[in-house]
């Protein structure tokens, strides 16, 4: 019940009515059907459904050391495009296990160009 | 790891261009009970298979100790991720991993090399005997052949039991069902028709496969090496998913040894695959379900359970000649509670199956084995396979013992019989003690053909009823040894012409002189 209100209130919001009133409207329509206590389930429900969102466009970039860092967004540049994602939006971070080339995670999709994943099929092919 | 593979290492370093590769993702939200629950993978398809990334943060030494690559299954679509199953060990997913999307459809290795082998659901190999090298790739989830790829069940696919290939005949393609309480001899059942494949000769003989569902490791290893001392392992392969794997591999074995029949289906050839047991599947099929918090409806049971059995068993077919004429005849078992064929998945499934054996506790508690209930089993399709030779001899034999089973009930309250009656259940006595047989002992079908015709012709009726048994075998051994050329023109022409019927009964009857103790007068 909570995650079909949450929902509902998501959609107002993301369809482009203002915040506060979606709320207040919300909560009126809860006091009117004797739903009230149902509003602290209903805003961990939202939170979980905006955390979602927010995992769902985040854009991550993985590199190896923070000198790669300019020569992976060059590498991913026709990817965020095709993606639709500014580079602003795009968050970048140092993961050392890479060891090399970069990783990047966004919208659902992942770019793998690490020298550790290539080194994993490699000694996979090998030992096969 | 040794010199030649780090060398080989080495050389592909140095040859090494980074490369990237893209793949759809998500991420685990929840996992339990082999369940897991997983946002995005927004592209994902039915039944495919993604692979889950262990590596992620962890150092390449590390990385590169890890078991294997942990792959799951694709079974519920939602409008925020997808749920699947795990394919493996549980305890290694963990919330936050990063799942992969493959893009492929689940399938297991099938071909030549597997004969002989024992292969987990995915189709890896589990005894031990190393890796496959060449092998073809079949998807486990394939549409059923459809009605112009079949033909008629035409070939007999002989079991070996005299009951069955006599009374219940099968057909290559059919499905029979074997149902019955447990420990009544459905397993029995099922490996004498494989042991009994032996005696087909090598071009006709039907591939065998025996799937293993939910069953204890020492019965499935106790089998294998049955399969082995019978000489009937280097036709045979064995899929095994014990009771102790995940309930997700137990429902996935039937369908991966379809499809792994299949291979052979589409070359041509004849293939048998013995389900063991259909209950097992459901209970982890349910089990599954609702885990999946796919509503249940009867007895638990999810909506799609007959679905389930029926699109498994629809995958058994004969193959019309342009199809390569190959074909799957499957034996799927049934346990029931108490001798209840009107439960929930036994009604199912025999709606679904070309005729079932119904094996009764209470035969089997009289020493009747195999405890065949002559009265409910029944073959479909299977008479019109039936060779000429064993329809001389069978015609009459089912209503016989149908008689026999009603006057053996009333004679409990007569005390008086008339001499047709007495006559009857005398004889009746007889075939019943014809018709038993050892277990792992199946029968090449020219044998029975000759001593079904001694049972009609009456040539037990001097034999007392405790020795039917023995006079049988004996008499089975005698012309094996001194009339060989009989049987083996019965086996050839598959007919009882009337030159084969006055051979056999001039060997009946030297047999009688020389054995005159078996048949004194019988009371």
């Amino acid at each position: 019940m909570e995650t079909a209100y949450a929902m509902a209130l998501w959609k107002m919001v993301a369809e482009g009515m203002d915040a506060k009133k979606a709320v207040h409207a919300l909560i009126d329509v809860l006091a009117k059907n004797g739903r009230s206590s149902l509003t602290p389930r209903i805003a961990r429900a939202f939170l979980r459904i905006a955390q979602r969102q927010l995992r769902k466009d985040a854009a991550t970039l993985t590199v190896a050391r923070d000198k790669d860092e300019r020569y992976a967004k060059a590498a991913v540049k026709d990817v965020l495009e095709e993606l639709g994602i500014v580079s602003k939006d795009l968050k970048t971070q140092v993961d050392d296990t890479l060891i090399g080339g970069w990783r990047l995670e966004a919208k659902g999709t992942l770019v793998d160009a690490s020298y550790k994943k290539q080194l994993i099929e490699l000694y996979n092919r090998s030992t096969a | 790891m040794n010199t030649s593979t780090v060398e080989k290492i080495i050389k592909e370093i140095q040859q090494l261009t980074p490369k990237s590769e893209r793949h759809s993702v998500g991420s685990v939200t929840a996992v339990g009970d082999g369940v897991v629950a997983i946002d995005g993978l927004s592209n994902a398809v039915m039944s495919e298979i993604i692979l889950f990334e262990e590596t992620k943060g962890k150092k390449l030494a590390d990385a590169l100790e890890t078991q294997g690559e942990l792959y799951g299954l694709v079974l519920n679509l939602e409008e925020d991720g997808v749920r699947a199953t795990i394919l493996g060990d549980t305890a290694r997913v963990k919330e936050g991993m990063t799942v992969k999307s493959t893009g492929q459809i689940l399938s297991v290795p099938s071909g030549e090399e597997l004969l002989g082998r024992v292969v987990n659901a995915l189709g890896e190999p589990v005894d031990g005997k190393g890796p496959f090298k060449n092998t073809t790739m079949m998807p486990v989830e394939r549409q059923a052949s459809g009605v112009i790829d079949r033909k008629s069940v035409s070939v007999p696919l002989q079991t070996g039991i005299k009951a069955i290939d006599a009374m219940i005949p099968i057909g290559r393609g059919q499905r029979e069902l074997i149902i019955g309480d447990r420990g009544t001899g459905k397993t029995t059942v099922a490996i004498d028709t494989i042991i009994n494949q032996r005696n087909e000769p090598k071009g006709k003989r039907p591939i065998c496969i025996y799937v293993a569902i939910g069953q204890k490791e020492s019965k499935t290893a106790r089998i294998v090496e049955q399969l082995r001392q019978e000489n009937a392992l280097e036709y045979t392969i064995i899929v095994d998913a014990p009771a102790s794997a995940p309930a997700a591999l137990q429902f996935l074995a039937p369908f991966s040894g379809v499809a792994i029949g299949e291979y052979f289906m589409d070359s041509g050839r004849d293939v048998l695959i013995v389900y063991d047991d259909l209950s097992k599947q459901a209970v982890a099929y349910r089990q599954l379900s609702l885990l999946l918090r796919r509503p249940p409806g009867r007895e638990a049971y999810p909506g799609d359970i007959f679905y389930l059995h029926s699109r498994l068993l629809e995958r058994s077919a004969c193959l019309s000649e342009e199809k390569g004429g190959g074909s799957i005849t499957a034996l799927p078992i049934i346990e029931t509670q108490e001798g209840d064929v009107s439960g929930y998945i036994p009604t199912n499934v025999i709606s679904i199956t070309d005729g079932q054996i119904f094996l009764m506790a209470e035969l089997f508690n009289k020493g009747v084995r195999p405890a065949i209930d002559v009265g409910i089993s029944v073959s479909r399709v299977g008479s019109s396979a039936q060779t000429k030779s064993m329809k001389s001899v069978a015609g009459g034999l089912k209503l016989e013992l149908a008689q026999f089973r009603e006057l053996e009930a009333f004679m409990q309250f007569a005390a008086d019989l008339d001499k047709v009656t007495a006559d009857r259940i005398e004889s009746g006595r007889r075939m019943v003690e014809v018709l038993k047989q050892k277990n792992g002992a199946p029968i090449p079908v020219e044998k029975q053909v000759a001593i079904l015709y001694a049972a009609g012709g009456k040539f037990f009726t001097d034999v007392p009823v405790g020795k039917v048994t023995a006079v049988e075998a004996q008499l089975a051994n005698y012309l094996d040894g001194q009339h060989a050329k009989t049987l083996a023109s019965i086996k050839k022409t598959g007919a009882l012409s009337d030159d084969l019927k006055k051979e056999l009964n001039k060997a009946f009857e030297q047999f009688r002189l020389a054995h005159p103790e078996s048949f004194a007068a019988a009371k």
